[in-house]
């Protein structure tokens, strides 16, 4: 009878502190940065967003970027227009990509160690209503309260059912763009 | 001399033809971002307003107030300052946000418009003019309320 208490009580302690950690693990972030962009000989195409909203969970490894489409700035107004309209990303039909993924190295990674940390990321792209498995190198930049997220990659546009066969598209968008995704999150 | 005359015209013609053509395909490569601050309000309407409509009908909304070549809908939307904050762009960022919601607006300021910004307080009620990017909907994989985004904002002055 004695025993059973001290496990039912050990087992309930176990459970709060595992239901508390639970909810201090998650790090919330509207402090980002992803930038596309794509080289070829005829010119230089960049397009920046600082309105993405983005998680990681410390306890999990799980990461995650919703990407709000329209929020994606050109320099040249025309593009703009190009890239939110339905031949390219469609983003009235798709308004939001996104980024799930699980750091596959967790283990070592020290949140509470300032450091950088080399990371690989598993998991799916999904832009356009078109999901793709991805695996990508990042790095976690752990600095006091601070942990700053950060990955470069690149797409392939037409694994996203984005594609150009003629015209100025075909011939000044690269097939392959590169991605860059910042994010800074503190612990409250 | 009629047949000289005659291609005279037409060569002139052409080289103006040439000439408007290369200048309205300038016009088009260089047109200017729209001017959201000068440009004439679409709905006006609470931070509450937007953000139950977007809740109850994600996909009327967007319907509604999102644009295909993303010069979506102009909103000036008022509500109570809940958070200010600064993005990676060195914009500034006012949450509207009402004390029951699940959600809010979330205005991004800019370079020019920043400055409208210092002196705001967290608790205060403002009305604020922007475009909207995106609407509030809750995220499975965040786990959490994405608020409706406006950039481009400004403070309007009642």
């Amino acid at each position: 009878m004695k025993k059973t208490s001290i496990l039912l009580g050990s087992l309930l302690m176990l459970l709060s502190i595992s239901a508390y950690g639970q909810t201090n693990d998650k790090l919330v972030s509207s402090k980002t940065h992803m930038k596309f962009y794509s080289h070829t000989a005829v010119e230089d195409i960049e397009a920046n967003n600082y309105a993405s909203v983005s998680t990681i969970n410390k306890g999990t490894g799980e990461v995650v970027f919703s990407v709000p489409m329209q929020s994606f700035e050109f320099e040249k107004s025309l593009m703009q227009k190009h890239f939110n309209s339905d031949k390219f990303l469609d983003t009235k039909e798709y308004p939001k990509a996104k980024l799930k993924g699980k750091i596959t190295n967790l283990n070592d990674v020290d949140f509470t160690k300032d450091g950088k940390y080399s990371v690989v990321v598993e998991g799916e792209l999904t832009i356009k209503g078109k999901t793709n498995a991805i695996t990508e190198k990042g790095t976690i930049d752990v600095k006091g309260n601070t942990i700053k997220v950060s990955s470069s990659f690149n797409i392939t546009l037409a694994d996203y059912g984005i594609t150009f066969a003629q015209g100025k598209p075909s011939t000044n968008i690269a097939k392959e763009v590169e991605v860059t995704v910042h994010s800074e999150y503190s612990a409250e | 001399m009629m047949k000289k005359k005659l291609f005279k015209i037409a060569a002139i013609l052409a080289v103006a033809g040439l000439i408007i053509g290369v200048g309205v395909m300038l016009y088009m490569f260089n047109m200017p971002h729209r001017d959201i601050q000068s440009a004439k309000v679409d709905y006006s309407l609470t931070s509450t307003q937007i953000v139950s409509e977007y809740l109850s009908d994600k996909d009327a909304a967007n319907e509604k107030y999102l644009a295909e070549d993303g010069d979506s809908k102009i909103l000036e939307v008022t509500g109570i300052v809940s958070k200010i904050s600064e993005d990676f762009n060195s914009q500034k960022v006012v949450l509207l946000k009402g004390n029951e919601d699940k959600a809010g607006v979330s205005a991004v300021f800019t370079a020019e418009t920043n400055p409208n910004v210092s002196n705001l307080k967290v608790g205060e009620t403002i009305t604020v003019k922007g475009v909207i990017r995106s609407g509030a909907s809750y995220d499975e994989d965040l786990e959490l309320y994405e608020n409706v985004i406006l950039e481009k904002s400004d403070i309007i002055q009642n």
